[in-house]
């Protein structure tokens, strides 16, 4: 140990610039997210709840009911029932999907043809009671109010609402379940665009 | 009324109101070593409890008040159960002989002399490293009882430290000693008066390092919380005790630090007293209280910086540079005290 590195001893060369690297977070801004009473937004895709867009003037689901999406879906937690319409035109009877058997790959928004399924920002999934797992065709409709932003700017045309009949009470967990959530948080997702 | 029956008056009042005042400081020393180790790691600790989150050490004691008490099968149940008052005692003792105030003089009190000391006691310094040494039983004992090797591992490493840090730290309070030819921390701090170039922490400067390290070490904080070093030994001596008897030891560590910081303060930085004698209209108690919350703050910042030293580390450092350095410093003060005189 040479002369300059007692000297460095002895004059505490080293704590003193540890204590001012700590002494520099203590004053600086803390990165802590106080997440139920602040939130941070979803990524423009990320990839949450799912939900069924529809028809702004019908208020009916997108969806023909073609089974693709049914199809895709590698954890195989969607089961639809088709239906005929007089018209001709088919519509789902009805539309479950299996939130707790989901892995949320996106697959079925990926491959949907009318862009009717789409995932929300929706990530608040916790609940008392499994069966809220289960998303019906209305909850699903209900849910469309967590829709990405994003999403509906390059879709004019697609409506966002609870008009098909489906029950206000949207995806497990959700009591509040604002689409804004987040809106307060900090902005990462601004940093991400 | 005479005088004795004022003043036996006036000490019950001081020996009740300053350990009441203590533990309601403790709560919220507690609450700064948690707020403060969020700063210093960029978090924002605890903010649920009252505002800002002040109210987190009553939580905290609510919690455990409300936990089962365990006692291991086979402790040692006398001594597993006394332990922690062995540490709670000495910890509250040293206050009575830190002064916080003038102390005699002209009557300032309803026609009385009051004292701003409980004890005006002529081997205060001494008094304060015996119930140092003692509380060091109080880890060893708790470690023994415990009837686990992380505790043993843990009071036998707190003695180890003891031994090599209480010389150091003796030797470098001698030195404070010399400088105030007297004991008692009442002339301590009275040899400190004027302005804070008359105080001890520029003489003294090298013994007051080495005071600080020890102080660090005698509370058991990093970088010398060796008996407690959650990484090896789980919670070293506290691993087996649960509920409000691990609370006591808690509790005991910040008063600790707390009666610790005011007796830095009273040894280096002239105690109650301001640091220009103009400011001396402001009272000595609140001085004395600023000068203790800045060596608490300083305490827990070097806490939250430096981490643990080895134990090998630990026993060079204390033998082979702290012991020699100490003993220099007080060859040096020795010399330097008596040519001026």
């Amino acid at each position: 140990m040479g002369l300059k590195d007692v000297v460095k001893k002895a004059a505490f060369v080293d704590i003193l610039r540890g204590m001012s690297v700590t002494g520099t977070y203590f004053l600086v801004d803390k990165v802590t997210v106080e997440y139920p009473k602040e939130k941070l937004v979803t990524y423009p895709r990320f990839r949450g709840a799912h939900a069924l867009l529809t028809h702004p003037e019908t208020g009916d689901t997108k969806c023909v009911a073609c089974m693709l999406c049914a199809t895709v879906c590698p954890s195989q937690c969607i089961a639809i029932e088709g239906e005929t319409l007089p018209d001709g035109r088919s519509r789902p009877k009805t539309f479950e999907l299996d939130l707790a058997r989901c892995i949320y790959c996106g697959f079925c928004e990926e491959v949907c043809p009318v862009a009717a399924i789409v995932m929300t920002n929706q990530y608040e999934l916790s609940t008392f009671d499994k069966r809220d797992f289960l998303l019906t065709k209305e909850t699903l409709i209900a849910n469309a109010v967590n829709v990405h932003k994003e999403v509906l700017a390059h879709r004019p045309s697609v409506g966002v609402g609870a008009n098909g009949g489906g029950e206000p009470t949207a995806t497990p967990g959700s009591g509040a379940a604002p689409s804004a959530a987040g809106a307060d948080g900090t902005a990462h997702a601004d940093e991400e665009s | 009324m005479s005088d004795p029956i004022a003043q036996l008056i006036f000490l019950i009042i001081k020996a009740i109101l300053m350990p009441v005042l203590i533990v309601m400081i403790v709560a919220f020393v507690i609450f700064f070593e948690r707020k403060f180790a969020g700063f210093f790691q960029g978090r924002v600790g605890p903010t649920y409890l009252g505002p800002w989150g002040s109210f987190q050490s009553f939580g905290d004691i609510f919690k455990l008040l409300s936990k089962e008490d365990l006692i291991p099968l086979k402790a040692d149940k006398p001594v597993f159960r006394l332990a922690p008052y062995i540490i709670f005692i000495p910890a509250f003792l040293v206050m009575a002989v830190i002064p916080f105030g003038p102390v005699g003089g002209e009557p300032n009190l309803f026609g009385h002399r009051f004292d701003y000391v409980i004890a005006n006691f002529d081997a205060g310094l001494v008094l304060f490293l015996a119930l140092g040494a003692i509380a060091v039983y109080g880890v060893v004992l708790a470690g023994w009882s415990s009837n686990s090797k992380y505790s043993l591992l843990g009071g036998l490493r707190a003695g180890a430290q003891m031994i090599s840090y209480e010389l150091a730290m003796g030797f470098s309070v001698v030195g404070v000693m010399l400088m105030a030819d007297s004991m008692n921390l009442v002339d301590v701090v009275n040899r400190q008066a004027g302005n804070f170039w008359h105080w001890f922490f520029i003489p003294q400067l090298v013994g007051g390092i080495i005071f600080f390290i020890g102080t660090l070490a005698e509370l058991n904080r990093t970088p010398f919380d060796l008996a407690e070093a959650e990484q090896e030994l789980v919670a070293g001596y506290l691993t087996e005790y649960s509920g409000m008897r691990w609370g006591i030891f808690m509790f005991a560590e910040y008063v600790n630090l707390l009666v610790i910081s005011g007796i830095v303060s009273t040894l280096y930085f002239g105690g109650w007293r301001a640091p220009f004698t103009f400011l001396d209209f402001i009272p000595g108690p609140i001085w004395l209280f600023i000068k203790i919350a800045v060596m608490v703050f300083i305490y827990i910042w070097v806490r939250w910086t430096i981490f643990r030293y080895r134990y090998n580390q630990l026993m060079s450092t204390g033998w082979k540079v702290l012991l020699p350095l100490s003993i220099a410093n007080l060859v040096v003060t020795a010399v330097v005290v008596t040519l001026v005189k």
